[in-house]
């Protein structure tokens, strides 16, 4: 049907669109019919969620019902599993033709000098799991822009959100599609610019202007490490494009026979970006602050995609990574402190925004997690990205339906987010109940929904590790901490759930007396985000359907099938009813157990709801101190350097001080010091004289 | 027709000796008016020039020396020794010329010059025709430092432009102008002193040498015959480095690097926007420059056993201290100020990575930080226009007074801080880049001035520009515009060429790319890609063997 439109073009045309619309908001809609700003942004995101739906079917060579077919037979030849690996790409510059050869033109090219030419192409590159990302990135950007132009309907900066929006999801897109790590870094840092602007979208509000600036200096923290990487990588390899690199299995051992401690640097380096892209720990203290933007940003930039940058840089440099075990240990490492601190907080928050932002740090530390298993064994590296990119995937959509519901709260609420001054709102609020209940389910892992397929694979993977003979330790502690935050999650879930909307209604002061529920704008999106947080793990988790596809992304080692892991599933089914149960015990059935448990432990209590006290620590030991080193500085420049260089300044006029007495200004000084020059002049001459005569 | 050349250099100072003519009484419009179209010419022309150069045939690096204008315009100004039978004559020359590295410098001289026109235009009520007399003169300085291929040419350019901006500061200046304009003066030129005692030296060793050879130098002060001459026959080490102190001392303090760089944020504290947008963008740029034609092609074994520690030392610390100082301003024109310390030093660390992305990246770099810190300068001056005041303490969520400014100053804010799509990424990736293949401690230091470099721009945006409005009590009850039509003027076409270079900088890496090529020469490129090289060549082209590639045929 869509012969006419050749892979090449899509590859382009999906981030065109949402880039245009940008462009017409900057330039026409902020002027004229303003409160229209957002049809075309919603036509160009739908466009190009079109697109890479269209992508995601022809990017894999064989076509997708043949990857189906081939999952059925899966379990006959198991070996010749994975179809020949592909990538297709295109350069958004085009090429010239010099001396009859055909170029392309680049964004950057130095050289040749030597043997050597650093050559930046702006290229875009497509693969499975490219196709998969933008799936998820396009689908959920078009239903967050619809839900978001009822939602920000009346704001004074209607336009100007649109704009952001648009510019974001055209530069979501092209960290996906970038083909070479300097494009991907480009994009990287802008889709950082485009959280900071819609962070501070409401820049009257001292503390959104801080929590974007924050936000915008620890992700360069993180981009420190992402662009050192970058420097080893081109002068280990001499190149930076994804192909040349994760294309040639030669090239990478060549390298690891002679250095091979190389490639634990380059991953270290790599993770300390994706650390401060995906709020890892100690990176994630500017994600809850993050949540001063209006809702539908934390939806989609602090929760669906892009905090899950950082997933996918580590996914998409594998095989780098399988050659780091350290590396990868660390990442395992890093994952499950995460997810366990932002668990601890979570537990304690009185905002419903900001437990949904600590569940999102703690969701992306379980993905983490899954990443790092693989540094028990190469042969888990495939899986390890398969389910990380799966819980990636799922996550996406229930906790952008848990994030909508809790704007939708917000909405009829008068903007008041804090669970103390509202309750039982179940009935005032029907629809955004049932699908906060969705995604609540959902996150909670409860049985046989899309977060119970995604984290029960990640639990299975991580055992997996742990049964490592060398590692094995390290992995069961990693697997001790998974589980425990796998019951916590379904807990803080559930308290936040029925904090809100069980319980004797209360409605604080700002909503009016009829709070109204979702209008059709923000209802329709949130019933399909709803019903894909229930199904869509189900449909294309246990059936291979994601990690079959998947596989099809060059550079993944081969791997075989993985077999569902029953006692997982048991223990983390078990785990999310007994914190769902939990939860009600403490917050319905007898709210006394809460309170007694927090006035019995206040110091537990405090630490856990300052966030493990990470701000304090930072306020004091990083920010105060670099602060202080700052005025050093100044007063150093103003009173030891400049006073220096004053001084100095100052010897020419010393000496003309001490020389100053001889122009007293005296006529007769004058007189007598120039009769005695006339003498000895005289004098010399007459001698001179009488020595020729 | 290379006497565009001439007319590019003597066009501003012309029109500043008609301002000057202009009658005493005159309003200060026809001043203004003046003087905008006398930059604007000037800026047609050397966009005339500019075609010219493309439509030149330009030598390939493999022939041409370390230095070579692909443009010139040589005069013969003094004979010292008549040409007899068997030795050519001795000359002095006035020789203009112009390379793709001066090409750029001008176009952002010429550019640069009609934005801090603009910007003064409400701003200087006092002696207009004065004060942009002295702009236009010292355009005509700016543009001959660029263009000069001789070594007396170039010091006397050099020297020259400190003339105009000394009255500058020192009488449109703020409160403290005359102790800035003094030091700012004094301090210059006092580098520059020991820079001249050192290019004379360089001459007359080079020409010495030469003797020797037998091949005396008919111009011993021409620049690409040094570079050419020492490159084929390199002076000894140890003369190398003295020279290399001598020469880098007045450079060092122009660029400048710490901790010689007390005098800048005085100066740009005390002057006036435009001087201010001229020091930032293109006085300091002089310093680098000056490096990048009189030390890099002459003194290769002293860039890289002294210039490479050395320097690269002072540019790391420029960069984390200054970012520090910048961090603790409360002023923003000071803030800027250090700002520029930073920038410097990455420019700088480019330079003197002596591999091919960073000496691409550190002109790119001059060429950005010109753009950007104008850019933050004019804006700067915009708002100090209307507040009368740049303390932090005293300014709060001007975006909801004046969104445009806002706008415009959050877009130059990233444009500075080095964000990816506009033009300050490219020049500070390929100088970070360049420094790591050569020295990776150093480039790690360095690149932790992009975490600080954001820290304090956007420090500034959060307190002045965001949160809830706060101006200054005493600023009259005169509502406050936003920018009008004769500012966004000022800004536009920086702004465009801050995105523009960030999307493309492409075109002047070309343009750029041969006299790179050609300065690289001099420099092995030990490093680059070490697996690879490893693997395909076992020669490392070292840089003794890199000299002796240049001059096969003399090297007997």
């Amino acid at each position: 049907m869509f012969d006419w439109l050749k892979p090449n073009d899509v590859l382009w045309l999906i981030p065109a669109a949402p880039l245009l619309a940008c462009l017409w908001i900057v330039v026409v809609g902020h002027v004229v019919r303003r409160q229209y700003a957002h049809r075309p942004v919603v036509l160009a995101i739908a466009i190009s969620a079109a697109l890479s739906i269209h992508l995601l079917v022809n990017v894999v060579p064989t076509g997708f019902g043949k990857t189906v077919e081939h999952a059925e037979h899966g379990e006959h030849d198991e070996h010749a599993h994975v179809e020949p690996s592909h990538a297709i790409s295109t350069n958004v510059f085009g090429d010239t033709q010099v001396n009859g050869k055909t170029e392309p033109n680049p964004w950057i090219r130095i050289g040749p000098v030597g043997n050597s030419t650093l050559l930046v192409l702006p290229t875009l590159r497509a693969d499975a799991m490219s196709a998969l990302m933008l799936v998820m990135v396009t689908s959920v950007s078009l239903l967050v822009a619809i839900f978001a132009s009822g939602y920000m309907k009346g704001d004074p900066g209607y336009p100007r959100f649109f704009a952001a929006i648009s510019a974001f999801v055209f530069s979501m897109c092209m960290l996906v599609l970038a083909g070479n790590f300097l494009l991907m870094f480009v994009f990287w840092e802008a889709v950082g610019l485009c959280s900071y602007l819609l962070i501070g979208f409401w820049f009257k509000k001292p503390s959104a202007a801080a929590a974007a600036k924050k936000a915008f200096v620890v992700n360069r923290i993180g981009d420190f490490g992402f662009l050192l990487a970058i420097f080893m990588i081109w002068s280990t390899f001499g190149t930076l494009d994804f192909d040349a690199l994760f294309g040639s299995p030669r090239m990478i051992a060549d390298v690891m026979r002679s250095q091979p401690e190389v490639f634990t640097t380059i991953c270290f380096l790599l993770f300390i970006g994706a650390m401060g892209k995906s709020a890892q720990f100690p990176l994630h203290v500017w994600l809850p602050d993050a949540m001063e933007g209006p809702t539908p940003v934390s939806a989609l930039i602090h929760a669906a995609t892009m905090v899950t940058a950082g997933v996918y840089l580590v996914a998409r440099c594998t095989p780098f990574f399988v050659h780091a075990p350290k590396a990868q240990m660390f990442v395992a490492g890093i994952g499950a402190i995460t997810a366990l601190v932002a668990a601890i907080t979570a537990l304690t928050q009185y905002d419903l925004k900001r437990v949904l932002a600590y569940s999102t740090v703690s969701q992306l530390g379980y993905m983490f997690m899954a990443l790092g298993a693989a540094g028990a064994g190469t042969g888990l590296a495939t899986l390890a990205v398969t389910f990380a990119m799966f819980h990636m995937f799922t996550h996406a959509f229930f906790k952008a339906v848990l994030f909508l519901s809790a704007g939708s709260v917000m909405h009829s609420m008068g903007d008041v987010i804090d669970m103390r001054q509202f309750s039982g709102l179940r009935k005032a609020l029907p629809i955004t109940h049932i699908t906060f209940l969705a995604g609540a389910l959902a996150l909670a892992g409860f049985p046989l929904l899309s977060g119970f397929w995604s984290k029960d694979e990640i639990l299975a993977i991580v055992m997996e590790a742990s049964k490592n003979p060398e590692h094995g330790d390290f992995y069961k502690v990693i697997l001790g901490i998974a589980l425990l935050t796998s019951l916590m999650t379904a807990f803080y879930t559930f308290r936040a759930y029925f904090m809100t909307f069980w319980g004797s209604e209360k409605f604080p002061e700002e909503a009016g007396h009829h709070p109204h529920d979702a209008p059709p704008a923000m209802a329709i999106p949130l019933f399909l985000l709803g019903a894909a947080a229930l199904v869509i793990g189900g449909i294309t988790g246990p059936t291979h359907l994601y990690g079959d596809y998947l596989a099809h992304t060059p550079g993944l080692p081969e791997a075989h099938h993985h077999e569902p892991n029953m006692l997982m599933m048991a223990v983390s089914s078990v785990l999310a009813i007994a914190g769902i149960g939990l939860a009600y015990v403490c917050y319905v059935s007898s709210p006394g157990i809460a309170r007694n448990l927090k006035n019995g432990m206040p110091f537990p209590h405090r630490f856990s709801q300052e966030g493990l006290m990470m701000d304090w620590f930072y306020l004091r030991f990083v920010v105060k101190p670099l602060r202080l080193i700052a005025s050093i500085s100044e007063f150093f420049d103003r009173w030891v350097i400049d006073v220096i260089v004053d001084c100095v300044g100052f010897v020419p006029g010393l000496f003309g001080a001490m020389l100053r007495p001889v122009h007293s200004g005296f006529v007769q000084h004058y007189a007598v010091v120039m009769l005695i020059g006339l003498v000895v002049c005289l004098v010399s001459v007459l001698r001179v004289l009488a020595g020729t005569l | 027709m290379p006497s565009l050349l001439v007319i590019l250099i003597f066009l501003p100072a012309a029109a500043a000796a008609m301002l000057l003519l202009l009658d005493a009484k005159a309003p200060p419009v026809r001043a203004r008016w003046f003087a905008l179209l006398a930059t604007i010419a000037t800026f047609l022309v050397s966009l005339g020039i500019a075609s010219q150069f493309y439509s030149v045939q330009r030598t390939p690096p493999s022939v041409a020396g370390p230095v070579h204008p692909h443009l010139e315009l040589k005069h013969t100004w003094m004979t010292l020794v008549a040409a007899t039978e068997d030795k050519p004559a001795i000359n002095l020359e006035f020789y203009l010329g112009l390379d793709g590295i001066s090409l750029s410098m001008v176009l952002l001289t010429t550019l640069l010059t009609i934005s801090a026109v603009l910007v003064s235009w409400t701003a200087i009520s006092d002696r207009p025709a004065e004060f942009y007399a002295s702009i236009l003169i010292l355009e005509s300085g700016l543009i001959g430092v660029f263009c000069a291929f001789d070594v007396l040419l170039f010091y006397v350019f050099f020297e020259f432009t400190l003339i105009p901006l000394f009255f500058m500061v020192g009488i449109w200046g703020g409160p403290l102008r005359r102790y800035a304009a003094g030091k700012f003066f004094i301090y210059t030129f006092a580098g520059s002193v020991v820079t001249l005692l050192g290019l004379i030296w360089l001459s007359l060793e080079t020409y010495q040498d030469s003797i020797v050879q037998g091949t005396p130098l008919s111009t011993p002060l021409s620049i690409p015959a040094i570079a050419a001459q020492l490159a084929a026959h390199g002076l000894p080490v140890e003369t190398q480095i003295i020279l290399f102190l001598m020469i880098a001392a007045g450079f060092m303090i122009k660029v400048p690097l710490f901790p010689f760089h007390t005098w800048l944020p005085l100066a740009h504290v005390e002057a006036p926007t435009a001087g201010s947008v001229l020091l930032a963008g293109v006085l300091l740029k002089l310093g680098s420059y000056g490096f990048l034609r009189l030390a890099l092609p002459m003194l290769p074994k002293a860039c890289e056993q002294v210039g490479v520690p050395l320097i690269g030392t002072l540019s790391v610390i420029g960069i984390v201290y200054g970012s520090f100082c910048a961090l603790a301003q409360n002023d923003i024109k000071k803030l800027v100020a250090y700002s520029s310390v930073a920038h410097l030093g990455f420019c700088m660390l480019g330079l003197f990575s002596l591999q091919p992305e960073g000496i691409n990246g550190g002109i790119l770099q001059m060429i950005n930080h010109g753009l950007s810190t104008g850019a933050l300068f004019c804006i700067v001056g915009m708002f100090y226009e209307r507040y009368h005041t740049r303390q932090l303490t005293e300014l709060g969520g001007l975006a909801s007074r004046m969104p445009l400014l806002a706008v415009a100053m959050v877009y130059t804010s990233f444009a500075s801080i080095g964000l990816p799509g506009l033009n300050g990424f490219v020049g500070e990736v390929l100088s970070l880049m360049g420094m790591f293949k050569r020295d990776p401690i150093l480039a790690i230091i360095g690149a932790t001035g992009v975490v600080l470099g954001a820290w304090y721009l956007l420090g500034v945006l959060q307190k002045a520009f965001f949160g809830p409005l706060q101006e200054p009590p005493h600023h009259g009850h005169e509502p406050i515009p936003d920018l009008n039509a004769r500012e966004m003027l000022a800004l536009a076409p920086l702004l465009a060429m801050c995105l523009w270079l960030g999307l493309f900088p492409q075109p002047v890496l070309d343009l750029i790319r041969p006299d790179v090529e050609s300065l690289t020469r001099l420099y092995g490129h030990t490093q680059a890609s070490r697996v690879l090289t490893a693997a395909q060549s076992p020669v490392i082209n070292t840089p003794a063997t890199a000299l002796a590639s240049v001059a096969p045929e003399t090297d007997q």
